[in-house]
């Protein structure tokens, strides 16, 4: 299964926030699309994710200022 | 000391040289360079303090914490290797430990709210934040009002009352400044150590799109303490560069803000300042980092968003000027001067985080866990 967040227009750290209690919902081997347009989350999301066990399947900048990121939950 | 003398006088040769329009380019172009190194350094390295603090007390992680301290400790050594040298003269001065304390603290509450501090703001308002415009505008409005306007006179009476006589740390155990330097240093080192030694997880990045230069300064991943070894270096010679033209100090964010707005609404040029260069740089240094890698864009923020940014801005102005400066001009600048000012101002400016950050992130995390549990309860 795979969900969508949309967090654009959100400054940091709402975005990691929102992915965090989202991927809670989630079962092992979901996955969780963030769309996401704050900078620093090119940092928090993908290391918060890593560090967390999740794996991070797609990391892309889309457009300017603009990121999408998946993370499968572990 | 004859080297000393030397050097004081090639300084007051060079300041003799620099008068009148010659001296307005010299603040200027050195103002505006400084800045902008730090601008783009800062928006690269996604040097944000109060991400920083804010994480020592959601996430448990103090690495940005610990890069603030490579930073202070580069610029330390440095400082007052140029101090011992005679190539300037810097005196900390009094310590206004009550206003130190309350602005620090009310300062610390604005920068979250205000989702950025000082320069954090500066240089996010160089992203195309609007958000971050909306809180520097609160910010220079209330810096003004706190220095020149109508609160002005509340302002001095609090920082007046309970005055200590000396702010510098050495002075106060009648030591030398590098018996305090050499064991802070060593601390540092020791935490730098510590933190490289970790085994690493591996932190997925973007798609590498570019190559060589364009790769390490548009793209690449900046490590957290070679971001902050850099800000050392240019907080280093923000130093000689300020002083040569009067200002003796370091980087310093609040009182060039309000001197912006001063300058714009009285005329007086006498509110310009090499300060003044070095934060407009800030704006200009972030726009071309954020432009030069894709991520400069006009975004607006919610209501919601706008309202903390406005009230979160004002805080902020008036936190900062209680306390004689922000995350920037204490607890970077000061604290590599090692004074107390600076130091007492850093730990309460983080208590002030870590407090509005149980209101603005944990409270309501709290409470709506709460509100799913009764629900799910209800409805068995």
């Amino acid at each position: 299964m795979q969900k969508r967040l949309e967090v654009l227009g959100m400054v940091c750290p709402f975005p990691l926030i929102e992915a965090q209690q989202a991927i809670e919902e989630l079962n092992s081997g979901d996955e969780l699309v963030v769309d996401f347009d704050c900078t620093q989350g090119t940092e928090s999301i993908p290391r918060w994710a890593a560090e967390a066990g999740h794996t991070v399947t797609n990391f892309e900048q889309t457009d300017e200022a603009a990121w999408t990121i998946t993370i499968q939950k572990k | 000391m004859k080297f000393e003398s030397h050097t004081m006088y090639y300084i007051h040769i060079v300041l003799l040289r620099i008068k009148g329009a010659d001296f307005m380019a010299y603040m200027i172009i050195t103002g505006l360079i400084c800045g902008a190194l730090l601008g783009f350094v800062m928006q690269r390295g996604r040097f944000c303090l109060t991400g920083g603090f804010r994480d020592m007390y959601l996430a448990k992680n103090n690495r940005m914490f610990y890069a603030l301290l490579v930073a202070i400790a580069v610029q330390s050594v440095g400082v007052f290797l140029l101090i011992d040298m005679g190539v300037f003269e810097y005196s900390a001065g009094t310590l206004p430990i009550v206003a130190v304390i309350v602005g620090s603290f009310i300062f610390g509450i604005g920068i979250i709210l205000a989702g950025g501090c000082a320069t954090g703001t500066w240089y996010r308002a160089g992203e195309g934040l609007i958000g971050s415009w909306i809180a520097l505008a609160g910010y220079m409005l209330m810096s003004t009002i706190m220095k020149s306007g109508v609160l002005a006179p509340i302002n001095q009476q609090i920082q007046g009352s309970s005055v200590l006589p000396t702010n510098s740390i050495a002075d106060t155990f009648g030591i030398n400044h590098w018996f305090i330097i050499i064991p802070f240093v060593a601390i540092v080192a020791f935490i730098l150590f510590k933190q490289l030694t970790k085994p690493k997880v591996a932190i997925p990045a973007l798609k590498a799109k570019r190559t060589g230069l364009a790769h390490i300064l548009f793209e690449k991943r900046w490590n957290p303490f070679v971001t902050a070894a850099l800000i050392g270096v240019i907080a280093l010679i923000a130093w000689p560069l300020s002083a040569a033209t009067g200002r003796v100090f370091g980087l310093g964010i609040t009182t060039p803000s309000a001197n912006i707005l001063q300058y714009l609404t009285t005329g007086d040029s006498t509110f310009i300042n090499w300060g003044v260069f070095l934060v407009l740089g800030i704006f200009a240094g972030s726009f071309i980092a954020a432009k030069g890698s894709k991520e400069f864009r006009f975004r607006m923020p919610d209501v919601k968003t706008g309202i903390n940014s406005f009230v979160g801005g004002n805080l902020m102005g008036i936190g900062a000027s209680l306390a004689g400066g922000c995350s920037i001009g204490n607890g970077l600048v000061m604290t590599a001067a090692m004074t107390w000012q600076g130091w007492i101002g850093l730990i309460f400016m983080i208590l002030g985080t870590w407090t509005a950050s149980y209101f603005v992130y944990v409270r309501p995390r709290q409470k709506a866990k709460a509100a799913k549990l009764k629900e799910q309860v209800a409805a068995v």
